[in-house]
């Protein structure tokens, strides 16, 4: 059998591998045997027939029947000619079947499903377990009876809007375990306002317990500063807040100075 | 060069992203010097209402991780997504409109953060998951590229980040938990990803290599869009988020060493057979892997418990933000020199005027990266000594201290966002010559069916 391989791949100009793997193809697809497929292609007869791809070869008979009325002292050149072309085809067409296979089908709801099963995930857990656990500790805080007056949650709205909380942060963490800390649990109970003033960067100084020190306890001594900081401290740079009403920056010192008033 | 009003396909409305992006570039590069300077130069410059350094503080967040990020998204979605399903955009005019809806509400986002401008935000992000949906079911190809995965997955954890951040606030963890959700899926989940179809593209099309893995593709991208959402929380260690979603996000964020692994050893072998010897694209597409490299690392770096302490609620959360955003900026920046030639029929000239202008961008952006990883860890190394040696210097008392240690760095981010904002115009220059008088070449057909 391999001599026949040989020639038939000599006589397609093709690797002998590939002639093998595709009259084997081929044998599978007509439901012959590797040997007839290999000797109708080295003879020059097209297998084809017994195939469904069979249709493109058998077109062009009408134009063989041509050549063959006009010149039929080259009738064998004139056939062989044709019957090239014919299996060069065959052979292209299953080549191009095998790669297909092997390429395989991905299914796009399997894709979508899982990229949505991590979202609906994500959105739940985020959603459900953490708050359902925090609240558990707040409720069982000592704290949760702290008011909170109208003026602190305008001031805590004036933070909002001047972002303090790029710079500043109320996670005291370390030194003063948050979740002992009173007046960080009692914001639960207040308003969205006063939650917003987390802060995510410890840029600046921790204002979770600004009424508990000195001299940031004293309204004077905030106005002063927030109103022109250098007048107290030249080193450090902060925004000099001479653009923001007098009332405004009255609820913003009485909103500083709730901060850690029931941590003591 | 020809700009429609109206695009009638993929590759027209590429063009405007094309020019969109340098433009926004600029913006966010400009407003981040400015807001430095504020920080720097508080004590010598005017203050009022837009003007110092809060408000420019939001503002910067906005231009740069909103608006930058949409615009990369609006240029990856038109140009790669249709291009790697194998056909053209399903519903075209409704993504037109809602891209450009996208970059206007993410333009909104600049000038007013009010309830109504989030709920946009979220109707055209459901919309735009709706129509990447729809074409993703309608894909030509046998199977879905890699970069149509990573866009896809960038826009439906968008859609969920927006969703949660309008959550209501019951107790004070709330904030910590939905701001560091919706920080992690927006900077640490869905910027990578962004990225990382970028870079899928172009290792492969833009370096005329073949994909080295499949499998290791996958592995990356479902890693990633399960791992990342979840790495952030660790930065509040010892706060009051509940204890096992810290140590949870502790162990999720050492597990991304096995994504990171996949996804660089796929580059490294998908960029060996680089046919084209594209060595400029290579060498930037080389350096916008570095940067994310480093960042993945550093970020599972600082899972180690020794390290939460320090590195918590300080600059070093930013510069891992930031390092992701450098990242695609990088690589969006190489998508659109690799398109001028494409979409407009121009060659990109690569005079040392140009590469003057990719290099200082690169140098900038990463000289920006490590000097707010230099301030996190000496911030958050003072605190730590202080509390221990009984000087609290969270607190305006000792932050003197601290001050004094990381001023410095301070002042040398100003310098380098200014040379980000010089960089960024060079690299504006470079497309609009390219754009408008680049040598003619020829113009690529976007899509067959």
């Amino acid at each position: 059998m391999s001599d026949l391989v040989n020639k038939v791949a000599e006589l397609l100009n093709a690797p002998v591998d590939l002639v093998q793997r595709s009259a084997e193809a081929r044998a599978v697809a007509s439901g012959t045997t590797v040997d007839a497929v290999l000797s109708s292609w080295a003879g020059g007869e097209s297998v084809a027939s017994a195939a469904p791809a069979a249709e493109a070869p058998k077109e062009e008979a009408p134009v063989e029947e041509e050549v063959v009325e006009e010149a039929p002292v080259e009738e064998e050149v004139v056939e062989e000619a044709p019957a090239e072309e014919e299996v060069v085809e065959v052979v292209g067409e299953i080549v191009e079947e095998e790669v297909f296979l092997e390429v395989e089908q991905e299914s796009s709801f399997a894709f979508i499903g899982g990229v949505v099963a991590i979202a609906v995930f994500t959105f739940l857990l985020a959603f459900s377990i953490p708050k359902n656990q925090e609240l558990a500790i707040v409720n069982d805080s000592l704290n949760n009876k702290v008011e909170t007056t109208n003026d602190v949650i305008k001031g805590a709205q004036v933070y909002n809007e001047l972002n303090c909380q790029s710079c500043h942060t109320q996670n005291v963490r370390a030194l003063i375990p948050d979740t002992q800390n009173g007046r960080v649990l009692s914001n639960k109970f207040a308003n969205e306002a006063l939650i917003k003033t987390v802060g995510d960067l410890r840029t600046a100084p921790d204002l979770s317990t600004n009424n508990t020190r000195e001299p940031t306890n004293n309204s004077q001594w905030l106005k002063r500063y927030l109103k022109d900081s250098t007048s107290v401290n030249r080193d450090i740079p902060h925004p000099s807040y001479t653009f923001v009403s007098e009332s405004d920056l009255d609820y913003l010192i009485t909103y500083l100075l709730s901060l850690g008033e029931s941590n003591e | 060069m020809k700009l429609k009003l109206i695009p009638k396909n993929e590759q027209e409305l590429s063009k405007f992203f094309v020019i969109l992006f340098p433009l926004f570039l600029i913006l966010s590069s400009a407003v981040m010097f400015v807001k430095n300077s504020y920080f720097t130069f508080a004590n010598i410059l005017p203050h009022n209402a837009i003007f110092n350094y809060g408000k420019l503080a939001t503002i910067e967040s906005q231009v740069s991780f909103n608006l930058l990020t949409s615009a990369s998204l609006s240029l990856l979605f038109v140009y790669l997504f249709s291009k790697s399903l194998g056909r053209k955009m399903v519903l075209f005019p409704l993504a037109f409109l809602t891209l450009l809806g996208l970059i206007g509400v993410s333009f909104l986002g600049v000038i007013v953060q009010n309830s109504l401008v989030s709920l946009l935000t979220i109707l055209i992000l459901f919309g735009l998951t709706g129509i990447a949906t729809i074409n993703v079911l309608a894909k030509k190809e046998n199977t879905i590229f890699s970069s149509a995965q990573h866009i896809y997955g960038a826009i439906v954890i968008l859609f969920v980040a927006t969703v949660i951040s309008r959550s209501s606030l019951e107790i004070y963890s709330d904030q910590i938990l939905v701001s560091s959700l919706t920080s992690s899926l927006i900077n640490m989940t869905a910027i990578p990803l962004l990225f990382m179809s970028a870079i899928y593209f172009l290792m492969t099309k833009g370096l005329g290599a073949t994909l080295y893995s499949k499998t290791l593709s996958s592995i990356s991208f479902w890693g990633f869009l399960f791992l990342l959402p979840w790495t952030s929380f660790k930065y509040y260690y010892g706060s009051v988020l509940p204890n096992w979603l810290e140590n949870v996000s502790i162990y999720l964020s050492l597990s991304l060493i096995v994504p990171l692994l996949a996804f660089v050893v796929n580059f490294i072998q998908s960029s060996q057979d680089n046919n084209d010897r594209s060595d400029r694209l290579l060498s930037q597409l080389n350096f916008s892997m570095i940067v994310f490299t480093v960042t993945t690392a550093l970020h599972v770096a600082s899972s180690f418990a020794n390290l939460l302490p320090i590195l918590g609620l300080t600059n070093f959360v930013y510069a891992i933000k930031f390092g992701y955003l450098s990242s695609l900026i990088i690589v969006v920046m190489s998508l659109i020199l690799y398109l001028i030639p494409k979409l407009f029929g121009r060659e990109v000239s690569y005079t040392n005027f140009d590469k003057l202008g990719l290099t200082a961008v690169n140098i900038s952006l990463l000289l920006y990266l490590v000097n707010n990883l230099v301030i996190g860890i000496n911030s958050g190394y003072s605190w730590n000594a202080g509390a221990n040696a009984g000087n609290p210097t969270i607190y305006g008392e000792g932050f003197q201290i601290q001050w004094e240690l990381i001023s410095v760095n301070f002042m040398a981010n100003t310098f380098i966002s200014l040379l980000f904002f010089a960089s960024a115009g060079l690299y504006f220059i470079t497309t609009v010559k390219a754009i408008s008088s680049g040598a003619v070449t020829t113009v690529e057909e976007m899509v067959s069916s």
